[in-house]
């Protein structure tokens, strides 16, 4: 590798940069039907059941419980955010305790 | 075309106010907690790799993708990265933000060129969930966005600094649980957003296209697929108008 930091800074942050644009700029041209909207709506959905799956399958029961607590303070507080924070600490404290 | 109770409807400009910037913002400060931490985490890597505070920082600022990020100082730390293999790997680790701006583009598209692409340059996954999240609950102002990018970037590039400069002080983001809080946030708005039946069936689908992709090709496809899969079970299986 002979190329200089700032031209290996500027090839990566061109291909993060293209990503960032890339489908924003397609969907300009893709007609938002009701079928396409369902398909949208359900994607956030999708990924983030994808990350949290992922999660628990690369832990073991430490980040399985710290999840699954997640999902129940979320719908127990009503509020994701302080869910997600208690779930942390969850793991943490498993983890702390040798889980 | 126009739907009127739709939160993707169609306005002629929408509104961009520094209200909806400020509401984004202090959204965004707790998961500007979980980024800093991430941060820390990179700057851990990247000094390990040989990597100053300055040469951390503007990788930071410059890609702005831990995931991303990580691969390319591992690929670099190899010693046999090539600029096209810099280059691919980011665009395969990031292909995920071809469907985030996708998503977001009915909603953001409104704003206004300028704005929408100046929003996308903040634009990562824990605010996209959140902004998404938002959406569907009626979020006008699409000056929400940036508001929640503001102190997610503020924490991302400290905690790279803090990171690259303190490493051997430092405990392990791991020993704080702070490597789960991204998939603890997916967890909790996960479950906030789903609210019908029928919001279980991306839930399912995107679960088990990440598990199933996952085994075969890897965690960057396993992402994209989920979301892939989700959207096209939820097309597939929507009733009424094509």
């Amino acid at each position: 590798m002979t190329e200089s930091f700032p031209v290996l800074l500027g090839v990566m942050a061109a291909a993060a940069f293209l990503c960032r644009v890339a489908g924003f700029t397609l969907m300009r041209f893709v007609p938002v039907t009701p079928r396409v909207e369902a398909a949208l709506r359900a994607t956030p959905l999708a990924v983030m059941a994808g990350i949290t799956a992922l999660a628990v399958q690369a832990g073991g029961w430490a980040e399985g419980l710290a999840l699954a607590s997640v999902v129940g303070l979320t719908l127990l507080l009503r509020s994701d955010v302080a869910a997600a924070l208690l779930g942390v600490a969850v793991v943490a404290a498993l983890r702390w305790g040798g889980l | 075309m126009r739907h009127e109770c739709a939160p993707y409807g169609a306005v002629t400009r929408a509104l961009f106010s520094l209200d909806g910037f400020r509401r984004g913002a202090r959204d965004g400060v707790p998961l500007a907690v979980s980024i800093f931490a991430y941060g820390v985490g990179f700057g851990l890597v990247a000094a390990q790799a040989g990597f100053g505070v300055g040469k951390a920082v503007a990788t930071s600022a410059a890609i702005y993708s831990g995931s991303a990020q990580l691969a390319a100082v591992n690929l670099l730390q190899s010693g046999e990265a090539t600029l096209w293999a810099l280059f691919a790997t980011i665009l395969v680790i990031n292909a995920r933000y071809l469907l985030f701006g996708a998503a977001l583009q009915p909603w953001l598209w409104q704003a206004g060129p300028l704005r929408a692409y100046g929003s996308l340059l903040l634009l990562g996954d824990a605010n996209w969930m959140l902004t998404m999240r938002r959406i569907r609950a009626g979020e006008a102002d699409r000056a929400y966005l940036a508001g929640t990018g503001a102190p997610v970037t503020l924490g991302w590039l400290a905690g790279t600094a803090l990171g690259t400069a303190a490493v051997s002080v430092l405990p392990r983001p791991e020993a704080l649980g702070f490597d789960l809080m991204l998939a603890c946030f997916a967890a909790g708005m996960m479950t906030a957003m789903a609210k019908t039946r029928a919001d279980l069936l991306p839930v399912l689908v995107g679960a088990g296209a990440a598990l199933g992709i996952f085994h075969w090709l890897g965690p960057a496809p396993a992402i994209i697929g989920a979301g892939l899969a989700g959207a096209a079970a939820a097309a597939l299986l929507h009733r009424g108008a094509p």
